[in-house]
């Protein structure tokens, strides 16, 4: 098991009124859940909590959540991630996918 | 004095079916006098075909070829498409081959790697399948052919079904040369469906005690599809497909071209490409293909081989497939790879593994695959000469000089950055650049496609257009970019990505508009081969294996 948390510098989100929450995956054997919710204490950070069942993978984490934070406006979101062993191709994927939900329901 | 005389090989054959005596009446050979004709009719020297690729295999012949000793036989020089049956590998074993030229060991790529590296794996080169078959016509001329048809009738013509595959390409060489053709069929009838082989260019017909071997290659079950390799399609798609208009194209046999075939009818449609796009194809009849062709897609399908349990189904769509004037479907491997390397504006396929200039190999370091055709459809074809949107648009972007060719073919490699136990996709140095697997090979790595012939690479991260790429530097930092979190990828500067990104050489899902957020499996037309079965209208028979209902 392996928790960290990270905090990542970028450009805010733009929240509409009322602020909605997304979720992508499950956690489920090789796959996992990936949690947005809005974090308005700090708009220009995208904060970001991982937990995993594989320990030995928290440069890759990093690596990938900070391209996702410099490709992506995401500051002033929560990024919560239970990894259950997912497939490392399942990961930006995963974020895409919550991300994009956000994005709907803000909309 | 004596005359020079130049009929050598006449007379040498004559004399080898003379050896026969009782043992054939006329054509005909009994299956139990199988092996002593096989003695009688091969001599130490000859190049001896033995036909077999990665679908179809002359398995009775191989099996009777397998049972002689060195004392019955040695010093041959075995050439041949595909070596997968065991009875190949016993002739390794047994010391009867002394040279053998070869495309792809697929199955038996480990035992391949260990009977060379025993020593007992003589070793010409390995091929492609259309370089190998142009070797029959120039250096490699069959002496004996042992092949597979599924009829004959009582003249020796020959039916060959739905797999015609290579036999014409076997045949027709080794029948020009006074060779000696030895056909093995499935049953000897009256009167054919139609004549593939004429009698006039087989020696030898043996009713074989069981029906060839054939394999089911190119099934692949909808429900095994990932979401991963849906994201993939839908960018290739729209990417790719729709960006360069590709009318004619080859698809691999993975499941990554699998989805895009299912995506055509949902996605494709609801994108409005629908004759727009994917019209010509040069594939086998992929179940996954019956969708697009049942929603009108799909002008015209010609194919390199047969697939098991389509058989009605093509029949049953002569607009679309080739057919005889039996009505049934019809496959040939020469002319197949022939269409994918001259016909086509795209080939698009997976690929196990892809060094950081965009190489590609299936060899890892215990196993020696070879090539099979894939390299003659994912290259650029320098002989081409006739345009196409997606052709000259494509050259286009590469930048062609003043001394190149205005239009470029597309070649795309799908690849997941990661394949399954966290085995990394792409890497510095191919598995195929080992020195003991160059030493073995002669010194060339076997690279299935290489880096100069890639124009696209597609991960699940983005999309990598190599053709507009200017340099070997900026390839590597765009093959770098959408290598995801592999070693590779983690070796990218975040700010060379973002300034390939800006002049779209690396595309995101959002910047070619496709919502990671839309992927679903519901996309897909058929969820399961169950589904393709319905979309067929019944018409498709899957193999035993593929049915769980």
């Amino acid at each position: 098991m392996e928790k960290f948390d990270k905090s990542l510098s970028s450009r805010p989100f733009a929240w509409p009124k009322r602020t909605p929450w997304s979720l992508a995956g499950v956690v489920g054997s090789g796959n996992l859940e990936v949690l947005l919710e809005p974090n308005p204490k700090s708009p220009g950070k995208l904060e970001c909590r991982v937990e995993s069942s594989i320990p030995g993978y928290k440069d890759s984490w990093i690596a990938a959540l900070d391209d996702f934070a410099s490709n992506y406006p995401a500051g002033g979101i929560k990024a919560t991630i239970h990894d259950q062993g997912a497939d490392p191709i399942v990961v930006t994927f995963r974020l895409r996918q919550a991300y994009g939900e956000l994005l709907k329901k803000s909309s | 004095m004596s005359l020079a005389s130049y009929d050598k090989r006449a007379r040498n054959k004559a004399e080898r079916i003379r050896r026969l005596r009782r043992l054939a009446k006329g054509k005909f050979v009994a299956s139990k006098n199988v092996s002593e004709v096989l003695k009688r009719i091969i001599e130490p020297g000859d190049i001896l075909c033995l036909e077999g690729d990665n679908q179809k295999q002359a398995d009775f012949l191989a099996n009777e070829l397998a049972g002689l000793s060195r004392a019955d036989l040695h010093d041959i020089h075995l050439v041949m498409s595909c070596i997968t049956l065991p009875a190949h590998l016993e002739l390794f074993k047994k010391g009867i081959v002394s040279q053998v030229d070869f495309c792809y060991a697929g199955p038996q790529g480990q035992a391949v790697a260990q009977l060379l590296e025993a020593g007992k794996f003589p070793l010409g080169a390995i091929h492609t399948y259309n370089e190998l078959y142009a070797r029959y016509y120039v250096d490699l001329t069959p002496r004996v052919a042992l092949i597979a048809a599924t009829q004959a009738d009582r003249q020796g013509n020959l039916y060959l079904a739905a797999n015609t595959e290579e036999t014409p390409a076997i045949v027709e060489p080794t029948a020009f040369s006074n060779g000696i053709v030895f056909a093995q069929v499935n049953e000897i009838v009256d009167s054919l469906p139609r004549i593939d082989i004429p009698a006039d260019q087989v020696d030898l017909v043996v009713e074989a005690p069981y029906p060839m071997h054939l394999t089911a290659l190119f099934t692949r079950d909808p429900a095994a599809i990932t979401d991963v390799q849906i994201l993939m399609a839908m960018m290739a798609l729209r990417g790719i497909y729709q960006k360069y208009e590709v009318q004619s194209l080859n698809h691999g046999v993975g499941f990554n071209t699998a989805a895009i075939e299912l995506l055509l009818p949902t996605y494709g449609e609801e994108l409005g490409l629908k004759g727009k796009i994917c019209k010509y194809w040069m594939v086998n009849p992929l179940p996954t293909m019956i969708p697009a062709i049942e929603s009108g897609w799909v002008e015209a399908v010609f194919s390199v081989g047969g697939e098991v349990g389509m058989e009605r189904y093509t029949a049953a769509r002569s607009d679309i497939f080739f057919t005889g004037r039996d009505g049934s479907f019809h496959s040939n491997r020469a002319m197949g790879q022939l269409a994918g390397h001259y016909g086509v504006d795209m080939f698009i396929g997976a690929t196990l593994q892809i060094d950081v200039n965009g190489n590609s190999s299936t060899v890892s370091k215990k196993r020696i695959t070879g090539f099979g055709g894939a390299p003659n459809m994912g290259c650029q074809p320098t002989g081409r000469r006739h345009p196409t949107k997606a052709w000259l648009q494509a050259g286009a972007e590469s930048n062609p000089g003043p001394g190149s060719i205005p239009g470029r073919k597309l070649v795309v490699q799908l690849a997941e950055t990661f394949q399954s136990g966290r085995v990394p996709t792409f890497v510095e140095e191919l598995d195929a650049q080992d020195p003991s697997i160059k030493k073995a090979l002669k010194g060339v790595a076997p690279v299935m496609i290489y880096g100069d012939d890639v124009t696209h690479v597609v991960t699940e991260e983005g999309i990598a257009n190599l053709a507009a790429c200017r340099s070997i530097e900026e390839r590597r930092a765009a093959i770098r970019g959408v290598a995801g979190y592999t070693p590779v990828g983690l070796k990218r500067s975040k700010r060379e990505t973002q300034a390939l990104r800006a002049r779209g050489i690396i595309q995101l899902p959002e910047d070619i508009g496709v919502s990671p957020a839309q992927v679903s499996r519901s996309l897909l037309a058929a969820q399961d081969i169950k589904g393709l079965v319905r979309w067929s209208g019944g018409l498709y028979d899957p193999p035993a294996q593929f049915v769980d209902w």
